[in-house]
């Protein structure tokens, strides 16, 4: 059971390895805040997705099935979205658009179709928070990169510091999160963590 | 038959589940969002007019009060930059001469058209009267961020045409 916690972190990465959630992964990860704040909300969402969808996958018909998840995912994005306004103001306006989009995540969709309908609610749980902590780790990483490179700095919090070199824009610009997704792509691949 | 009423009443009840526990936290929560905002707003306004005590507001034009003296007026323009709507507050002198912008709202390119917001932009705006208002190269007086000319002259397209709709009713009070 342990495996389907750590399979979501490495083996089914859904940024380097299904490839899913691009979308809001090059849209927000220009900021370490972002990531972090954009990671926690899938991670809620995911998590309560693959809960309530698991206890109801008796029940639910498999013909309405698509539309079922979508309301369930839509009910948690926006129970997000209310408390990101209410209690995080500053980060609601950084990760903007995106915090609406999570319902349309194909991670989330994904899950909910590919193995919380078809698994017991344990199990299900376990893979959210893998396939989410995946997901966090992995937009981490690309916006440490261009926070570092395209802001000159790195600022955790309201800490951190600053490169005693002017930043290159670029890496904060849409094409510097492909380039860097792809090279760090391409470096996992590499270096075999990922297949 | 019975197949298909079991696909309706499925997904109806997790519809109308759906929409209780939305509509509770929403209750919860749209106090403390409308607080927000207020506190956000209030912050820009104090921002532009440093000695603002108070303000009162009537038809989208804040008269900004500072020990019961009125000394100038706010109001708000949204406009369509380079990403998206921009919103901006903008303050107004007794003498009718632009007090000071503050962008509320905006979806320009990070580090590019984003730097509206910046002070180095926006501070080029105040003590300008409106006349002004447009960028060097049109003949004005503002500065247009390198790189970002369509989200610059966005924002002193926005503050120009706003201004003169709201002037009439300014003057009016």
């Amino acid at each position: 059971m342990i495996k389907d916690f750590t399979n979501g972190i490495v083996k089914v990465n859904p940024i380097f390895v299904l490839a899913l959630g691009l979308c809001p992964t090059l849209a927000i990860s220009t900021s370490i805040d972002n990531a972090i704040g954009m990671g926690a909300s899938v991670i809620f969402v995911l998590l309560f997705s693959n809960l309530i969808i698991s206890l109801l996958r008796n029940v639910i018909p498999k013909e309405v099935r698509i539309p079922c998840f979508i309301v369930i995912i839509a009910t948690f994005v926006t129970i997000v979205s209310f408390a990101l306004q209410a209690y995080l103001p500053a980060l609601n306006e950084s990760l903007g658009i995106y915090v609406p989009l999570i319902t349309v995540n194909c991670i989330i969709l994904g899950r909910a179709e590919a193995f919380a309908s078809k698994n017991p609610v344990s199990r299900s749980v376990l893979d959210a928070l893998g396939i989410g902590l995946g997901f966090t780790l992995s937009l981490i990483m690309i916006s440490i990169i261009r926070e570092l490179l395209g802001s000159g700095g790195i600022s955790v919090f309201g800490y951190g510091f600053t490169l005693p070199f002017s930043p290159a824009t670029f890496f904060i610009m849409p094409a510097g999160a492909f380039l860097v997704m792809g090279l760090l792509l391409g470096l996992f691949k590499k270096v075999g963590v990922i297949r | 038959m019975k197949e298909s009423w079991k696909r309706v009443i499925v997904l109806t009840s997790i519809v109308a589940i759906s929409v209780v526990v939305l509509s509770s936290i929403y209750n919860i929560t749209e106090p403390e969002i409308a607080k927000q905002k207020e506190i956000k707003f209030e912050e820009m306004l104090q921002s532009i007019f440093p000695l603002a005590t108070d303000y009162s507001e009537k038809k989208g034009i804040y008269e900004v009060y500072s020990d019961n003296k009125r000394v100038g007026y706010a109001f708000m323009a949204d406009g369509t930059g380079y990403g998206g709507d921009i919103e901006i507050l903008v303050g107004v002198n007794e003498d009718k001469t632009i007090k000071g912008i503050k962008i509320l709202k905006h979806t320009e390119t990070p580090g590019l058209g984003a730097k509206i917001t910046e002070r180095g932009f926006t501070d080029q705006f105040g003590g300008k009267s409106i006349g002004d208002i447009r960028l060097k190269k049109e003949g004005g007086k503002i500065d247009a961020i390198t790189g970002a000319t369509i989200s610059s002259s966005a924002v002193v397209d926005t503050v120009y045409e706003k201004y003169m709709e709201k002037i009439k009713m300014m003057e009016e009070k």
